[in-house]
């Protein structure tokens, strides 16, 4: 009970701990050159000054994040507060947890539009060429940059800007003499439209053209001018003349999607019709060495190397190929191995259920010794006792059999376990249902108040969240080599699980014998979690440091 | 009139006026002996001073209801001996890839001078039989020697 009040004022006390101070010291931030700060996080990498005040913000992440967006981020506070209060009350950033930064779409908009500015200036051209420029270079800015001011006139004509853009708002022209190479249409009155290249077409085609490119194809920062060979990309101010405004809606959704499918640092978060992207500093080849789950603002955990759901403490590349495993039917075919042996001569697969070895075959009557395979009529006098067994073929094949037999048995151990608790991981829905009903009556029957039913919720939570890594636990451990840390992560894995098996079971208890398990939960809840951090900064640790041995290389 | 018809009508009123040479390209006939402006027939000479000179090669020409927002469909008939031609009879050409390098503004007297290079500028990046292309690169000599065979079975008049 201390445990929880002590917790519960520190839960309340940290969002109000924020007030407007913070965020005015950190406007004023990005302009103090704190480069230093940054430099051993992304020496290697090409971020132009916004983003890398952004991995600023991030290195200090603990004390104060709140610049972007207050409303988000209370909601993220809250929840590092709700984590640390199992543990040792202080929000630390543990091991297996990395930094990142959950945008939304008009952050994300604005990111771009102050980069095209920033560009814009340097390179002398209007915003809305920059922005071609930005996306043909997939908004590497240095790069765009250099090769700007080597060769201008390549970087434009690549990026299908050729010649130099002018000051010539795009607009529609009636053309005396014209006729439409797409729909052959000509007249004084007809709606024509060009760009700079000068291939002109009348605007219902060029309109059309778009609108397949935009609906059909979801293109957006590449589409190129309809006349044949022509590389030059239609503008957005073009665009935004020519088509309808909700096409205008998808194309600028579409465009938004491309810097963020572009930048390495950013990625969508994969929940259904999440519309946040999340920035994190972790790249592809850090992913041996780490497992970046992120959570975004839709209450989603997911892994920035993948966007699977979370699998903590299993790296990306074991996941894939256990999953690749689950999925394909190679221990259907160890099974086989292991089981059956194929008749000589009709190579029928054969089952042996009992009996002894001389074998006819029901299909094509084939007699033959099941241990050598041999014709049955060879084996002259040594009936049912096949001396040729200890021959080399013999013992090769029964070696072959044994290891089969062994490498299944080693898998479905480890895989019932990791289907058992994905099965789990399925019921969590209807546990948080359960949950839900369970707190209303609990307040119905006993007068307790919502607060102090919320022990239930916070039960339910740290199964599935528990139930979620003791899954990815299996598949991680199927890849172990034995050593000393494997123990040691075993140990720690057979702790999570019981902890894990006592909770679920007191959950289920009915209605009336709950409250008199409070207390008993709420420790039990907390053991979960404090378990839970400990098997997970264990794994993160010594990944970080390579220590792991696995049996298949990563 | 649609756009597809508008311009296919158009389409055959300047082929008729001008083409290139040694080609030709008709609509075909349907059943009840209609025109079908949807379907053309043509033919597509070998280039001179290449293995393929001499040769005519007849192909079909299929219209979509989208043309010209979507390429038309081109196969020859019969399917013909060429790395870039699907044993179906269809061309691999960029330019009649929607995603690749289609354009509305493109038209049948483009589309038949492309596969016209194509016919002695194989494309090995993408390959679509196995009998020519492994032909080709393997054995020049070979390869020649059964296009010119080729081009003897489809004599230009």
């Amino acid at each position: 009970m201390t445990l929880k009040r002590a917790s519960d004022d520190i839960d309340r006390s940290e969002p109000a701990k924020k007030p407007t101070p913070d965020t005015t010291l950190h406007t004023a931030l990005p302009a103090t050159p704190l480069t230093t700060a940054s430099a051993n996080m992304d020496s290697d990498d090409e971020f132009n000054s916004s983003q890398v005040s952004d991995d600023e913000f991030m290195a200090d992440q603990d004390s104060d994040v709140s610049i972007e967006d207050d409303s988000d981020f209370d909601i993220d506070q809250d929840d590092v507060g709700f984590e640390s209060q199992d543990k040792d009350i202080k929000p630390t950033k543990q091991t297996y947890e990395v930094d990142f930064i959950v945008y939304s779409p008009d952050q994300i908009q604005g990111h771009q539009d102050k980069q095209v500015d920033e560009v814009s200036n340097i390179l002398g051209q209007p915003p809305e060429s920059t922005a071609i420029l930005l996306r043909h270079e997939r908004w590497n800015k240095e790069r765009l940059i250099d090769h700007y001011m080597e060769k201008q006139e390549e970087t434009l004509e690549s990026a299908g800007l050729g010649e130099t853009s002018t000051t010539n708002p795009p607009r529609l022209e009636h053309v005396k003499g014209f006729v439409c190479d797409i729909c052959c249409e000509d007249g004084p009155d007809l709606d024509t439209f060009a760009m700079r290249c000068g291939h002109r077409f009348c605007v219902d085609c060029y309109k059309q053209y778009l609108y397949t490119k935009i609906k059909d194809e979801g293109e957006a920062a590449r589409i190129r001018c309809p006349g044949d060979g022509c590389n030059r990309i239609v503008d957005h101010k073009s665009l935004d003349l020519l088509v309808s405004s909700d096409l205008q809606a998808r194309y600028h959704e579409l465009l938004m999607r491309t810097y963020v499918d572009d930048k390495e640092n950013l990625r969508w978060c994969p929940a259904p019709n999440c519309v946040y992207a999340i920035q994190c500093g972790v790249r592809d080849k850090d992913l041996i060495r780490t497992v970046p789950t992120v959570r975004c603002d839709c209450s989603h955990f997911f892994c920035f190397g993948c966007s699977l759901n979370d699998h903590q403490p299993a790296p990306c590349a074991l996941v894939r190929k256990w999953l690749k495993k689950c999925e394909d039917d190679s221990e259907t075919a160890n099974w086989i191995s292991a089981n059956t042996k194929e008749c000589p001569k009709c190579h029928s697969t054969i089952e042996k259920n009992g009996g002894c070895n001389h074998m006819t075959c029901r299909k094509c009557r084939n007699e033959f010794c099941w241990m050598c395979m041999g014709v049955w009529s060879e084996h002259g006098t040594s009936w049912y006792n096949c001396n040729r067994f200890e021959e080399k073929s013999g013992h090769d094949a029964r070696d072959a059999q044994a290891r089969s037999r062994q490498s299944l048995e080693r898998y479905l151990h480890y895989y019932n376990r990791f289907a058992n608790h994905e099965q789990s991981a399925k019921l969590d829905k209807d546990i948080y249902l359960k949950t839900e009903k369970k707190m209303t009556q609990l307040q119905n029957t006993t007068g307790m108040s919502w607060i102090e039913v919320q022990f239930l919720d916070a039960a339910s939570q740290a199964l599935q969240q528990c139930r979620q890594t003791l899954k990815w636990t299996y598949a991680f451990a199927y890849y172990l080599a034995r050593n000393n840390l494997t123990e040691i992560f075993e140990e720690n894995q057979k702790d999570l699980e019981m902890a894990v098996e006592n909770l679920s079971e007191m959950f289920e208890k009915p209605i009336d014998l709950l409250q008199g398990l409070k207390v008993e939960m709420m420790d039990k809840t907390s053991y979960c979690n404090k378990r839970r951090v400990i098997l997970l900064n264990d794994t993160a640790d010594n990944l970080q440091k390579g220590n792991w041995e696995f049996n298949v290389t990563l | 009139m649609s756009l597809c018809m508008n311009r296919l009508t158009e389409e055959r009123k300047q082929w008729r006026r001008d083409h290139p040479f040694g080609f030709f390209a008709k609509p075909m006939r349907n059943s009840h002996n209609n025109m079908d402006l949807k379907k053309w027939e043509c033919g597509v000479p070998g280039k001179e001073k290449t293995i393929w000179e001499g040769g005519l090669f007849k192909l079909e020409v299929t219209f979509p209801d989208e043309y010209p927002t979507k390429p038309p469909k081109c196969k020859f008939t019969p399917p013909l001996f060429h790395p870039n031609v699907y044993p179906s009879g269809t061309v691999c050409l960029s330019i009649l890839n929607e995603e690749e390098g289609w354009k509305p503004a493109i038209t049948i007297k483009e589309i038949l001078l492309g596969i016209q290079s194509l016919l002695d500028e194989p494309n090995p990046e993408s390959p679509a039989q196995a009998d020519a292309f492994n032909l080709f690169k393997k054995d020049k000599v070979q390869y020649e020697k059964k296009i010119r065979g080729i081009v003897k079975e489809n004599p230009a008049p």
